[in-house]
């Protein structure tokens, strides 16, 4: 029972890394936009929620000054991919380079430094009593019930029970009708592609202030990529990007629970594991899940710039 | 009189250079004004770097060193645009060269030329047993090759770092493997014969690449593949082909590193070699040739980094400054499809 609940517990806490990023990845995706600049995002992210910690001593001024600082490196992307229309591929490559490059130049001062103040377990009354998920989800650090239910509920219900919602899946879909229709597809885009900026700076952030909790050069060590993967896997669906992150969370608790316990594989190979994990996850379902594919489908004019004039 | 903004379906290939000019001075103006502002003097950084790169031998043997690795990690990602794949595991197939030339290195006993030859095709062979599974994955499952080759490079420099510290650690250094017997002999100055064999593939392979009915298929295949498809070329085929050889080309570079230049092997070996090769290819606009060029001039950029270590800069600057330089040149590609007309009245 110990040991299920310490895995849960872990999973939820290492998994909210990936399920933030990825569900900031579906916003940016499903308005057509693919931003592969998620690890620079989230690089400055954690320095940034490190740095603003450091000064303020607050968490809560660190992790929001890590979302601003996504949306402004966001908005330059959106403005590069959006309206130059500049390849979006070369575009978030540009941007993992020069987030993960800037933010260990920046990051010097600041390397090996636990952060002075993290987002500490709160243990909610009540549901904390409840056996092995009391423990494992209701006495975590507030971050996680903004991972794990506000936003998967709240975006939902936004992209799919609204008219807002359907016009933002129309602009992925097929932007010239949604142009027809009157709905502005720049600004829809500009507008998500920043929000899900925002969101994968604050993994970041997440990163240095609730999970590791320190800054160091390979601090986000390819979750970033990670995090764009889930999305494929998760159906382009925040609620899907929240579980598929804490499926990934699992994974990097068995590995955990592997070093402590001493298991006869090398450290190398337990730390293996997420990368191939993601390969075979987004591999894998292409194949055995044939009947699902439309409804998982990437949304159509993903990738593709949308120029007015042409046709 | 009035003005007209157009977005043609094509660009010429001399204003597509002058946007890469305009790109590369303005991300390196950006980054002056950031040493300015952070307290140095851009003009005596440049200077210096001028004058220990290119003014002096030793500087420009340096240049030749890091120019090899770059030039074939960007040639691996020019071949794989050639049929529209992007290769961004470059890194890790460099990484998986290095790691086979050095197990042959180390534990093949074989006479100098025999053991160079097999560390040759252990390399090749390596770089493209690390792009396989991505491959298949897009030949057969239509599964996105982006992320799937970038995940590999995590893997490999996982395993290259644990058998440099573990299993085939010196026991002098700890961090690294004994030095490998074979060595690729020098060239001139540092520079091994890995130098004009580098430019002399590329030059082949561009040759290859225009000349012949396969290359025309390949060619065909990566810029329409449903018409390559109509007129019975085999796509699917060529593909993996050129996604194989992509991969092998970057686990060549990899051995020719270990073979030629460090001798042994290490944890973070490859540099982010894998990475800048990308921006090599971009800033060569997909020709093979053009990527003898924009190898040499990011040799230069990264070369620059190594000398400003002295100053107090690092290299994820540099990184940086790669990324930035990345960004401008796909937003001056994107306008330089762009023409300004003047209306006939």
């Amino acid at each position: 029972m110990d040991l299920i609940t310490g895995l849960l517990t872990t999973a939820f806490l290492a998994g909210g890394v990936l399920a933030l990023a990825a569900i900031g990845e579906v916003l940016a995706e499903r308005v057509g936009v693919v931003n592969l600049g998620v690890e620079g995002l989230m690089a400055m992210g954690a320095l940034t929620g490190i740095a603003a910690v450091t000064a303020t001593h607050s968490p809560v001024l660190g992790f929001l000054a890590a979302l601003a600082v996504g949306a402004i490196f966001g908005a330059v992307f959106a403005f590069a991919t959006v309206m130059v229309k500049a390849n979006q591929v070369l575009c978030g490559l540009a941007l993992t380079l020069m987030g993960t490059g800037l933010a260990q130049t920046i990051g010097r001062s600041y390397s090996g430094m636990p952060a002075v103040a993290t987002f500490e377990p709160i243990a909610i009354p009540l549901l904390s009593g409840i056996p092995i998920i009391g423990k494992a989800f209701f006495s975590q650090n507030i971050l996680i019930y903004l991972i794990y239910l506000i936003l998967p509920i709240g975006l939902s219900y936004l992209m799919f029970f609204t008219r807002h919602g359907m016009n933002m899946r129309a602009v992925g879909e097929n932007p010239a009708a949604a142009d027809a229709a009157g709905i502005s597809v720049n600004k829809i885009r500009f507008m998500y592609v920043t929000a899900g900026a925002a969101l994968a700076g604050g993994a970041g952030a997440y990163l240095t202030l609730a999970f590791v909790p320190s800054w160091s050069d390979g601090v986000i060590a390819g979750r970033g990529w990670i995090a764009v993967a889930l999305v494929i896997f998760a159906g382009y669906r925040p609620g899907m990007a929240a579980l598929s992150g804490l499926l990934f969370g699992l994974i990097t608790a068995l590995g955990f629970v592997g070093q402590a316990r001493g298991w006869p594989i090398a450290p190398a190979f337990l730390s293996m594991l997420p990368y191939l994990g993601t390969l075979g996850f987004i591999i894998v379902p292409v194949i055995a899940w044939q009947k699902m594919r439309r409804a998982m489908a990437a949304p159509a004019a993903l990738g593709e710039p949308y120029y007015r004039n042409v046709r | 009189m009035a003005f007209r903004v157009q977005r043609l379906p094509s660009s010429t290939p001399m204003i597509a250079f002058a946007a890469r000019v305009i790109a590369v001075v303005l991300a390196l103006l950006v980054t002056a004004l950031i040493l300015a502002v952070s307290g140095h003097d851009p003009v005596d950084l440049a200077g210096q770097v001028f004058s220990s790169s290119l003014l002096d031998s030793f500087g420009l043997q340096d240049l030749g060193v890091i120019f090899i690795p770059l030039m074939l990690t960007g040639l691996s990602v020019a071949v794989a645009q050639q049929i529209g794949a992007w290769n961004i595991g470059a890194e890790g197939q460099f990484y998986a060269g290095a790691f086979a030339a050095t197990a042959i290195g180390l534990f093949v006993p074989a006479p100098e030329w025999l053991g160079l030859i097999l560390m040759v095709i252990g390399g090749f062979a390596a770089g493209a047993i690390w792009i396989l599974v991505p491959t298949l994955a897009k030949a057969y499952a239509d599964v996105s090759e982006l992320i799937s080759t970038l995940l590999l490079n995590f893997v490999a420099a996982l395993m290259v770092y644990y058998v440099a510290t573990g299993p085939w650690h010196d026991r002098m250094t700890n961090s690294a493997t004994p030095k490998v017997k074979a060595e690729i002999p020098e060239f001139w100055g540092a520079i091994h014969w890995g130098f004009p064999i580098a430019i002399l593939f590329a030059i082949v392979l561009a040759l290859v690449l225009s000349n012949t009915k396969w290359g025309y298929e390949v060619r065909l295949s990566g810029s329409n593949p449903s018409a390559a498809k109509y007129a019975g070329i085999p796509v699917r085929r060529h593909l993996i082909t050129v996604m194989l050889l992509s991969g092998a080309i970057a686990g060549f570079a990899g051995m020719l590193e270990v073979a030629g230049t460090v001798h042994r092997l290490q944890g973070g070996i490859s540099n982010n070699y894998g990475y800048i090769g990308i921006m090599v290819a971009v800033l060569a606009r997909g020709s093979l040739v053009g990527v003898i060029f924009a190898g040499a001039f990011m040799a230069f950029i990264q070369n620059s980094g190594i000398i400003l270590q002295t100053e107090g800069l690092t290299t994820s600057a540099v990184l940086a400054m790669t990324g930035l330089i990345l960004f401008l040149t796909a937003i001056g590609e994107e306008l330089s499809y762009y023409r300004i007309t003047r209306d006939k009245v």
